[in-house]
């Protein structure tokens, strides 16, 4: 059987209740599809009663185990060695974007905080529905897969510069009651969605769609949390206003018209503020020119974004059907 | 083998991002690739449009990908976002016939000819590093890197989610790492290298947008790069233009050079820096050139 070492990051409090960080290696012996979470208890078990970390259910329902596994953020229950060994080194990290607290383990308080911030339970209200039709699950179908482990929030790329951004599980719960019939504070919803720091500051970088070890994809429930946000009229925002330049400019010129585009985003007087780094831009000819090139056939656009306004295509993707793993 | 493809440089290529469509047509031609030009295709509209218009982006899309179609070509592009865009609506053609038959339904309304989803979205850089003749590109090569230490930065929109695209690179993204070692540099491997470049909230998380930039540029460097290439127009906008209003945001210098893949590709190949753009660059990276005997 192959030898492995596990490089891990142990974190531990000094006398003077300082966390201190420090790289330990250990190596065991071991098939390669011996998960990292059993590796982890064998270590514990024979090497080092020391190492701790959070682990409950073994069977990525409870969502404990997940750590930085060589690089990405894991359910290390979930997570087969051979898999992730990069020759025969395999790091083990707590999750980023959270308080350590020791070894593996992190404080999840904050990422709890963060979920319940958009009221994550159906609310009464003037949108309630009663009747609920099968269909009305498509959407529902994939978010509601997630376990809360905290693996997206760890690799979210924004998460990592920015301590007010709400993250992509809370924004994928949100879609959860946004896309429920029998919520009845839809539109109250999306409106406190599309302040500062919640669904306007994902950076669609897709990190959350690998990262997440049951197939919620939450930068695909944002992307139509977007949609309904604008639908509903709430478009006040350099993200929404951005969005809406690229239809308006698609119809008029084909090409995007990037010599109005800050404007229009950011106002006047977003501007200026933006006007020092116009400047620097400036120094190497990176203004676009206020006449973008025309694509031939622009008329084509016009006429296809004319049809659709009159007769919508439902084009949203659709959840399958569950089937338990 | 011949290597035709129907061209699709997006819209930064266009306008602030010139160098980087004259240096992907340069080493095209020197490489025997054909880029054609694309007459009708309009902006893909990004993930922006697939916001505030869902449909209209996948017919935008459909129009595009229907032109190349005509032409009996795949499509090319040099811009991580268009790749993604273009990627994301051809593979829900493939697997959805219900929704390209509605799309088709309404873009030949329009007067575009249908799309038939038998084309293929690639990047510039895949062509290079998988179809070129490894032993022809080895040969064109005038001005090794000399082990000059080049960061990758693959850009978010040219790997995920991996499902979507033609040529997978997942988690273990290697095109750029193989193409530095052709060019006879050492790729650095350094945390970042698969992480955002913040382009997308430029304008509306401006601190955060110029932190990523700068975290993955002084991770970069901080692994001992002395340069960073990306295959993305928008990539090389912020970790290259945007390099210096990083540095003011963040209080720290970095003065790290950063080019496209293409404009570094060509110097090696022995193209005038003139015609590549090289001029254009925010960070000047003539000193490591020099270094290293490219110049």
């Amino acid at each position: 059987m192959p030898v492995y070492t596990f490089r891990i990051q142990r974190n531990q409090q000094n006398a003077q209740g300082v966390l201190e960080t420090r790289y330990q290696d250990y190596t065991l012996e071991l098939n390669e599809t011996t998960t990292v979470l059993n590796a982890l208890e064998e270590l514990k078990g024979d090497q080092d009663g020391t190492l701790t970390f959070r682990q409950s259910c073994r069977s990525a329902i409870c969502g404990s185990c997940a750590m930085k596994i060589s690089g990405r953020t894991r359910l290390a229950c979930k997570t087969h060695v051979g898999s992730v060994a990069r020759d025969g080194i395999i790091e083990l990290a707590p999750m980023a974007n959270q308080p350590i607290i020791k070894d593996l383990v992190i404080d999840i308080r904050p990422f709890f905080r963060k979920v319940h911030q958009i009221k994550p339970y159906l609310q009464d209200g003037p949108e309630k529905a009663t009747k609920v039709d099968r269909s009305s699950y498509d959407q529902v179908n994939h978010v509601t897969q997630c376990i809360m482990c905290g693996c997206c929030y760890s690799d979210c790329t924004m998460k990592e510069v920015s301590e007010a951004y709400i993250g992509p599980a809370a924004l994928a719960k949100a879609f959860r009651f946004v896309s429920d019939p029998r919520e009845g504070q839809k539109s109250a919803r999306l409106q406190e969605l599309s302040e500062p720091g919640m669904m306007w500051s994902c950076t669609r970088c897709s990190m959350c769609i690998e990262s997440c070890p049951k197939d919620v994809k939450p930068m695909e429930a944002i992307v139509k949390l977007r949609t309904r946000g604008m639908e509903k009229g709430f478009v006040d925002g350099p993200g929404p206003r951005h969005a809406l330049a690229f239809h308006q400019d698609i119809q008029k010129w084909g090409d995007l018209n990037e010599f109005t585009l800050l404007q229009r985003t950011v106002g006047i007087l977003g501007s200026i503020a933006e006007l020092g780094t116009a400047l620097h831009l400036l120094k190497k000819g990176k203004i676009p020119s206020p006449f973008p090139h025309q694509a031939q056939g622009v008329e084509q656009l016009q006429k296809i974004y004319t049809l659709l306004e009159q007769n919508p295509v439902d084009v949203e993707t659709k959840a399958k059907e569950v089937v338990p793993e | 083998m011949s290597l035709e493809f129907a061209y699709y440089p997006g819209c930064a290529a266009k306008q602030v991002q010139k160098e980087a469509d004259w240096a992907a047509r340069a080493v095209a031609r020197e490489l025997g690739i054909t880029l054609h030009a694309m007459p009708q295709a309009s902006c893909c509209g990004a993930v922006s449009l697939r916001e505030s218009k869902p449909a209209f982006s996948l017919a935008v899309a459909a129009r595009i990908l229907s032109e190349a179609e005509a032409q009996g070509r795949h499509l090319a592009t040099i811009c991580n976002t268009c790749l993604q865009t273009l990627s994301h609506a051809n593979y829900r053609f493939k697997n959805e016939p219900e929704l390209l038959e509605n799309i088709n339904a309404v873009i030949v309304q329009a007067g575009v000819r249908a799309y038939k989803a038998s084309i293929n979205v690639y990047h510039l850089l895949w062509v290079i590093t998988d179809q070129v003749d490894p032993a022809l590109l080895q040969q064109k090569i005038k001005k090794p890197l000399n082990g000059m230490k080049v960061a990758p930065f693959y850009g978010c929109h040219s790997l995920r989610p991996a499902e979507i695209f033609s040529v997978k690179e997942g988690q273990s993204p290697d095109h750029l790492d193989r193409l530095i070692k052709v060019l006879g540099g050492n790729p650095v491997a350094y945390d970042g290298h698969d992480k955002c470049c913040g382009f997308h909230v430029m304008l509306s998380d401006a601190t955060e947008m110029r932190t990523m930039v700068a975290n993955n540029c002084l991770n970069a460097k901080g692994s001992g790069a002395e340069m960073m290439i990306s295959p993305c127009t928008l990539c090389d906008m912020a970790m290259g233009a945007y390099q210096k209003p990083a540095e003011n945001a963040v209080g720290k210098e970095i003065n790290l050079p950063e080019m496209n893949f293409a404009q570094l590709l060509g110097l090696a190949l022995g193209i005038s820096p003139d015609t590549l753009g090289i001029n254009r660059l925010h960070v000047d990276p003539s000193a490591v050139l020099a270094s290293r005997k490219v110049l």
